[in-house]
């Protein structure tokens, strides 16, 4: 079985076909349920896959709180389904209660071609390269700086995600607050050498379905 | 760039995140295996599975390497 989301145990598997199969289920425990399809197939995990799965949850996300899972998890039967749900449920419970209301969005600043850059002065010497690598990582821990002050009243949690190009933030936003956040990030963008900015979401709240302070106290 | 260009653009980008974290972020499960041979067990393994993107795992390990 394909898992999609852990959600309330009063939620509904949304209409609609999965991945594999002409319908979703609800697997319910006494705290949590958990969105499923039974997907005899095994899954290739390809983009398109891995885009529908995206959509499925995004549009679960609108109707009820939900912690998805991690595409591709699946387990055999029902059964472990259930063990796990029974095995989890007290924690999924209390996240979903404070994820209440919340969704993740990603900022992304990415300036134009870093690695022209960096390839220009590694032709010219190593002490050069070096320079300029140092420059391009100051200047992204800059852009974090700016942006985490820039979204403080805004983000109940922020994370720094990792990058190949540029910098990467997941800010975890109350509804009503993702307008404000997006116009005073794209209003930064205009006001300085930024680069390319980019607001992605509101999506379901990938990077906080587990409260990190709370795990490391 | 052109505005359609730029949002286009954009869009892309933003697909990419959001695909990134469908692989990268969310609830991960955790599983028990139990090896036997003929109905005997022989070996428990607590298994955590972790699926993520190459470059998460590769800072991850590159981040123990150095605290090691």
């Amino acid at each position: 079985m394909l898992l999609y989301a852990v959600v309330p145990p009063d939620a509904t598997a949304p209409d609609g076909k999965g991945l594999a199969s002409p319908r979703l289920e609800t697997i319910r425990s006494a705290l949590a349920a958990m969105i499923v399809e039974e997907c005899p197939d095994r899954l290739h995990g390809t983009n398109e896959e891995s885009r529908t799965f995206a959509e499925i949850l995004c549009r679960l996300a609108t109707t009820t709180p939900l912690l998805p899972i991690r595409f591709p998890t699946m387990l055999t039967t029902r059964s472990a389904v259930l063990a796990e749900l029974q095995a989890n449920e007290t924690g999924w419970s209390k996240r979903l209660a404070e994820l209440r209301g919340l969704s993740e969005v990603v900022i992304r600043a990415k300036w134009p071609d870093p690695n022209g850059e960096l390839d220009a002065a590694s032709r010219r010497s190593g002490t050069s390269y070096l320079e300029s690598r140092a420059a391009a990582l100051r200047r992204g821990d800059a852009s974090i700086a700016e942006i985490s002050e820039l979204v403080r009243d805004w983000a109940r949690d922020l994370k720094v995600l990792p990058s190949q190009q540029g910098i990467r933030i997941a800010c975890l936003v109350a509804d009503a607050d993702i307008p404000l956040l997006r116009d005073a990030v794209l209003g930064w963008q205009q006001v300085g050498d930024h680069g390319q900015v980019v607001v992605g979401g509101p999506w379901p709240p990938f990077s906080f379905v587990v409260d990190q302070e709370a795990e490391s106290a | 760039m052109s505005d359609a260009m730029e949002r286009w653009s954009n869009d892309q980008v933003a697909l990419v995140d959001l695909i990134d974290r469908v692989i990268g972020g969310g609830v991960v499960i955790s599983g028990d295996v139990v090896i036997g041979i003929a109905g005997v067990d022989l070996v428990y393994l607590g298994l955590r599975l972790v699926l993520a993107p190459a470059h998460e795992v590769e800072e991850s390990v590159a981040l123990r390497r150095r605290s090691a």
